[in-house]
């Protein structure tokens, strides 16, 4: 509970970030998208059978999608699809013998 | 084999396994509840109550942005600023170095202009030339022509105007040294249209010449005209050298005198012509 809450308001203070500050200073008309490095970065990072980094990839595809003018649902269905991509490769087909993963 | 040391495939490994359908069914589920959610007015009402809470600390971020935007955006308008400020400034230059070249080329189109019109090239084989340095004290000038380029000895030079300068004195290379007409060693004959009269002009330097040996009985006037004649063959005939100024008469003398003012203006002349051939 304590982790969800962590992410629902670092999340909307990202969100409110990137479409407040950060885009001011877009590169090519593109602003750097924190939500989905951090989403894909826990889902990396974390092991397959947890699910922190589905509750990220829903929060923060719902902050994206609140804070975006895409068709509501987008972010949160691309960060799902990411995450659970991710989770399915590690589960099924990577070992990292070297790293212990968290 | 740095893949295979890193990671090892997982024995479940297979191809061609089928998806779960739990997996198929949540996917179409989500994707209606969306697709419901956006049709439905819940959306609006949702996304509003964020704005509402958000919308202070959104306009801070936003000025905040905005400001740190517009800092580094003048940060590098300067430095383009700085640079086109450079390129101007060399444009400027050679803006100026052309202006004063094309100056330059429109006097010089304006004393042949004015050589034209009154014949002169007709009359005489030409030289333009520019004068490089003076000495009034010693009456001579310094022209850009030299042996080089045709001039040689006692040539006459001329302005615009038809107006007798003097002649060439010292030939070097590329620069030759003008003896103006009142240079003290610069003797020649001439005549007064007016009265037909004969006489020698010298010069006295400073810019002033004194016209000798006028016979006493010829009267002549102040402001007549002098030109040169063709006696001493030095010079062409009817070249305007300037007009009387002040007559010298006395009874104990046996010949009149006159002083002559130059019709050119020594500070004046930067185009000259010099004559390389006359009939």
């Amino acid at each position: 509970m304590k982790n969800f809450l962590i992410l629902f308001f670092s999340f909307y203070v990202l969100a409110l970030l990137q479409s407040s500050f950060l885009v001011h200073f877009g590169i090519l008309g593109y602003v750097l998208n924190f939500i989905l490095i951090i989403t894909i970065f826990i889902n990396l990072f974390e092991e397959s059978q947890k699910n922190l980094g589905i509750s990220a990839a829903f929060i923060g595809g719902f902050f994206l999608d609140i804070f975006s003018e895409n068709f509501f649902g987008f972010w949160i269905l691309t960060l799902l699809a990411i995450s659970l991509l991710i989770k399915f490769i590690f589960k099924k087909y990577v070992r990292f013998p070297i790293l212990r993963r968290v | 084999m740095w893949y295979n040391n890193l990671m090892k495939l997982s024995p479940k490994f297979k191809i061609g396994r089928r998806p779960p359908v739990a997996l198929i069914l949540i996917t179409i589920l989500l994707i209606t509840f969306f697709i419901v959610l956006n049709l439905a007015p819940v959306k609006k009402e949702t996304k509003n109550l964020f704005y509402l809470i958000s919308a202070p600390i959104q306009k801070a971020l936003w000025k905040a942005g905005d400001n740190v935007s517009y800092f580094f955006e003048m940060v590098r308008e300067i430095k383009n600023l700085k640079k086109e400020n450079e390129e101007l400034k060399l444009k400027i230059v050679g803006l100026l170095t052309e202006n004063t070249k094309l100056e330059e080329l429109k006097r010089e189109n304006e004393v042949l202009r004015e050589a034209l019109d009154i014949g002169l090239g007709k009359e005489f084989k030409l030289l333009l030339a520019e004068v490089m340095g003076k000495d009034v004290s010693r009456d001579t000038l310094l022209i850009n022509l030299g042996s080089r380029d045709g001039v040689f000895k006692d040539c006459p030079v001329i302005n615009q105007q038809k107006v007798l300068v003097g002649k060439i004195g010292e030939v070097y290379e590329n620069f030759s040294k003008v003896i103006l007409v009142s240079n003290k060693e610069s003797t020649f004959d001439v005549e007064i249209p007016n009265s037909g009269v004969q006489a020698v002009a010298r010069g006295k330097e400073n810019g002033k010449l004194l016209l000798d040996l006028i016979p006493r009985e010829k009267e002549i006037k102040e402001g007549d005209l002098v030109l040169t004649s063709s006696l001493g063959g030095i010079f062409p005939r009817g070249l305007l050298i300037g007009e009387v100024e002040k007559v010298l008469k006395s009874d104990v003398m046996a010949w009149q005198q006159a002083e002559i003012s130059p019709a050119f203006n020594l500070n004046e002349l930067e185009i000259l012509f010099v004559i390389t051939n006359f009939k």
